[in-house]
């Protein structure tokens, strides 16, 4: 069972995100009924496998929660603001009880009350039936202490047999229930040469005293034929079987077989109750309503990480070896070999790009978070927001939504925080719509995706005024400019993303959240990405993030350097030139002219500590960083090539300039290089790049 | 008696607790994931039973009920749901559906077992 229970545990924390999405989902349309079912549909899951393995408070919990939305769905409740807020903090609780432990369940459980309570009381305030919830919530646990007797009679149709029922489970079912008072009936028996043995003649008459409603006892008769007659009726409120002297006078009521049993009975029961300082007596009869449930989802298998780990390792294996195939063809003329290794090298490339894209997901996957953040923060500043979300198909790499959250998260917060206007007024004033937007905008570029968030809000004034100032004076204050340089409108924004520059602390005197954009930049350039801000005052604020589709596939440009195989990645290289090694040697300042256009070369030769003499004509690669170039000087350069990332050992650890190596065809190894990476490095020590 | 019975959940970790439960009692299981994905295994195979929860994307229990009701082979197959004790209008529906029982949620495999027995001859 344990085994299971982390299964779950696993499954859980998807229904609660998927909980959590749909909720969002239902807040911008609260009349859509099929959104509500599906909420409903989520729940129940939810509710369903906690009682299975033993999550006894999860199971709790969401039974309230189900109840209000099945209120909902039935029509009896509407969708309030605080039904919703209700939830959504329900969302958060469940992750926490999701996760409990012995140590954390006394504080949970306290929790939990808690939760239910304000779940009453919000019921109760919205002018709903809460008494009526109240009671319902009560039935349902059986807690209530009070034991009832029913009464039923059951007459199985004669050819009761016939579709394979037996009515001794049923009434093997109904003792299960509680004390039971069988008393069968024989007097439809015919004599024995006339008895049809497939057919039924017996009847029961039989009281059941139990803590279940009149629900339960029906549930037991709900595949009885519709010509079996099934009667179940309150008989009393007390547990009339517990006295063995009032079982007597019961059963001989019982054996008399009245045709009007029930009010035989009814008679003496009074008496009874009496006798139990009872005076209750009420006879029910319930009957059953049925509801629709239209549901909807995707179809998809789940399979754990480790095994698609492994799939992409082993198809990055195919792909070393097919490379060594196609090498050797090529070395090797032998008839036949050619179309062959050309084939497989077209399967394989195929195979590659659909296993590759098997741990591709959607960017919709992180966008709940930010709605909720959305949401959360507009409520607690006071500003009215809209979220919007544009090209939410557009697929990543796993790894990278995962890493991307965060960055943006607090690129969004940002937003919310600084970007939308105070007030409302504020808006009007300026001609905007009253509502604040934010939007979430991804799209596919070549082999990049953008992510954008879009705000309308105030934006940075680059041009000059107060903006631009603080950020002028606190870049001549860290020493990156002197006093009389001017900085472009670009170079302002570049600011924005060092350390020491927050947001926070430049555009407005709200205090930041301890996290800078420098931050975020780095986050995102961990994934091999780029971040840009864009602002135009009154109008808002962009923030663009540019990232590869995936992480382990690099398209590259493979060069030797000393005869050590290198791989440059091909989205960063610009042009390549041919210089004489002399040329280079004598360049002033480490500048070369490259299409009339001086460029700062980077020495991989000299910066690698390498002491082989260079050859007589080196090429430099020029590298776009940012809006500059960086010359790359290498001895040769092989061609494009397709590397599949490897990591390197914890040798080399140290560095993070080569995030990886690949294998080439030939078996030997070439080292991916991270240009950004090598470049600031390479800036930091040795020249200011654009000065 | 070893049985060949066809389960159907969307919930991936009742679906292993059922079917460990069920190939311990020596009975062979197929596993599906939704009531579409059952709907490809009902191909004319034989099965003894098929146990199916209620809720689920795609094709709900009930539906899948109806459906399988239609295909001559699976007319008289007995069909037991999975539910939750305080669904009874579910169990309204799935029976007028053409189920032939349920088991309530949550279970013990002797309870299972025991269901199952009742069903199954």
């Amino acid at each position: 069972m344990e085994a299971f229970k982390d299964k779950f545990k696993e499954e859980a924390k998807e229904l609660i995100a998927e909980l959590e999405h749909m909720v969002l989902k239902l807040e911008g349309n609260r009349a859509n009924k099929s959104i509500v079912e599906e909420v409903f549909r989520v729940m129940h899951s939810l509710k369903g496998g906690s009682a299975m393995f033993g999550f006894s408070l999860i199971d709790k919990f969401t039974h309230l929660l189900e109840n209000i939305y099945d209120k909902i769905r039935t029509g009896e409740y509407q969708v309030t603001d605080d039904i919703l807020d209700i939830t959504l903090n329900a969302v958060d609780h469940l992750r926490n009880l999701i996760e409990e432990t012995p140590d954390t369940v006394a504080q949970l459980e306290k929790e939990n009350n808690k939760f239910i309570e304000q779940i009453e009381i919000v019921l109760s305030k919205g002018a709903l039936k809460s008494d009526d919830f109240k009671n319902n919530s009560d039935d349902d646990k059986k807690v209530s202490n009070h034991t009832k007797t029913y009464f039923v009679h059951f007459e199985p149709s004669s050819d009761f047999f016939q579709d394979g029922s037996n009515p001794l489970f049923l009434i093997d079912d109904i003792c299960q229930l509680g004390e039971t008072l069988i008393v069968p009936v024989y007097s439809k028996i015919p004599k024995y040469e006339k008895i049809n043995p497939i057919d039924c003649y017996i009847s029961w008459n039989l009281l059941v005293a139990t803590d279940d409603d009149i629900n339960a006892i029906m549930d037991v008769f709900i595949f009885t034929n519709k010509r079996s007659k099934v009667e179940v009726a309150k008989l009393s409120d007390k547990n009339l079987l517990a006295e063995k002297s009032h079982r007597k006078i019961l059963l001989e009521t019982l054996l008399k077989n009245h045709a009007d049993l029930f009010e035989k009975l009814s008679i003496v029961v009074p008496d009874l109750e009496k006798a139990q300082n009872g005076n209750e007596q009420n006879t029910q009869r319930q009957r059953v309503q049925s509801s629709h449930s239209v549901e909807q989802t995707i179809a998809s298998i789940r399979v754990s990480s480790e095994k698609l780990d492994n799939l992409i390792n082993w198809v990055s294996e195919l792909v070393t070896i097919q490379a060594q195939l196609s090498l050797y063809t090529q070395q090797n003329q032998h008839i036949g070999l050619a179309p062959i290794s050309e084939e497989i090298e077209k399967i394989t490339r195929r195979l590659r790009d659909d296993v590759f894209s098997i741990r591709l997901i959607p960017v919709s996957n992180m966008l709940t978070r930010f709605q909720r953040l959305v949401r959360e923060l507009s409520h607690e500043l006071d500003k009215d927001i809209v979220f919007e979300s544009r090209g939410t198909e557009t697929e990543l790499d796993k790894n990278i939504i995962e890493m991307l959250a965060d960055p943006v998260m607090h690129i969004i917060r940002n937003s919310i925080d600084h970007g939308i206007e105070e007030s409302t007024e504020e808006r009007v004033k300026k001609g905007k719509p009253a509502k604040g937007k934010i939007l979430f905008n991804a799209y596919y570029s070549g082999t990049n995706v953008y992510i954008q968030i879009i705000d309308d809000g105030k934006g940075i004034d680059a041009e000059k005024g107060i903006d631009a100032e603080k950020v002028r004076a606190k870049a001549i204050e860290k020493e990156l400019i002197s006093p009389e340089s001017e900085i472009s409108r670009k170079e302002l924004f570049d600011f924005l993303f060092l350390p020491g520059f927050s947001m926070a602390k430049v555009v407005t005197n709200l205090s930041g959240r301890g996290v800078g954009m420098d931050v975020v930049k780095r986050k995102i350039a961990d994934l091999r990405g780029q971040v840009e801000i864009d602002s135009k005052l009154g109008f808002g604020t962009t923030v663009t993030i540019k990232l590869p589709l995936t992480l382990s596939i690099i398209d590259g440009l493979l060069v030797k350097v000393d005869n050590i195989n290198m791989v440059i990645p091909l989205s960063s290289v610009h042009k390549v030139y041919e210089y004489e090694h002399t040329k280079i040697e004598k360049a002033i300042n480490n500048l070369i002219l490259a299409d009339d256009e001086r460029v700062p070369i980077l020495n991989l030769r000299k910066y690698f500590n390498m002491t082989s003499p260079p050859p007589p004509l080196e090429r430099v690669i020029t590298i776009e960083y940012g809006d500059y170039y960086i010359g790359f000087t290498v001895d040769e350069i092989i061609g494009e090539y397709q590397a599949v990332l490897k990591p390197l050992g914890s040798a080399f650890k140290e560095q993070d300039f080569f995030p990886g190596a690949t294998i080439l065809g030939d078996g030997t190894v070439a080292l991916v290089l991270d240009s950004n990476k090598l470049i600031e490095l390479f800036a930091k020590t040795e020249v200011k790049i654009g000065n | 008696m070893e049985k060949k019975i066809l389960i159907v959940d969307d919930s991936e970790s009742i679906r292993e607790v059922v079917s460990f439960t069920l190939e311990n009692a020596g009975h062979e299981v197929v596993k599906a994931i939704d009531g579409q994905d059952a709907l490809t295994y009902l191909d004319g195979r034989k099965y003894d039973l098929i146990i199916t929860d209620l809720h689920m994307p795609n094709l709900n229990g009930i539906e899948l009920i109806k459906r399988v009701r239609t295909i001559e082979e699976y007319k008289f197959i007995p069909i037991l749901f999975l539910t939750t004790e305080s669904q009874t209008a579910k169990k309204m529906e799935a029976k007028e559906a053409g189920a032939t029982g349920w088991i309530v949620k949550p279970f013990v495999p002797e309870k299972l077992l025991e269901a199952i027995k009742k069903v199954v001859r």
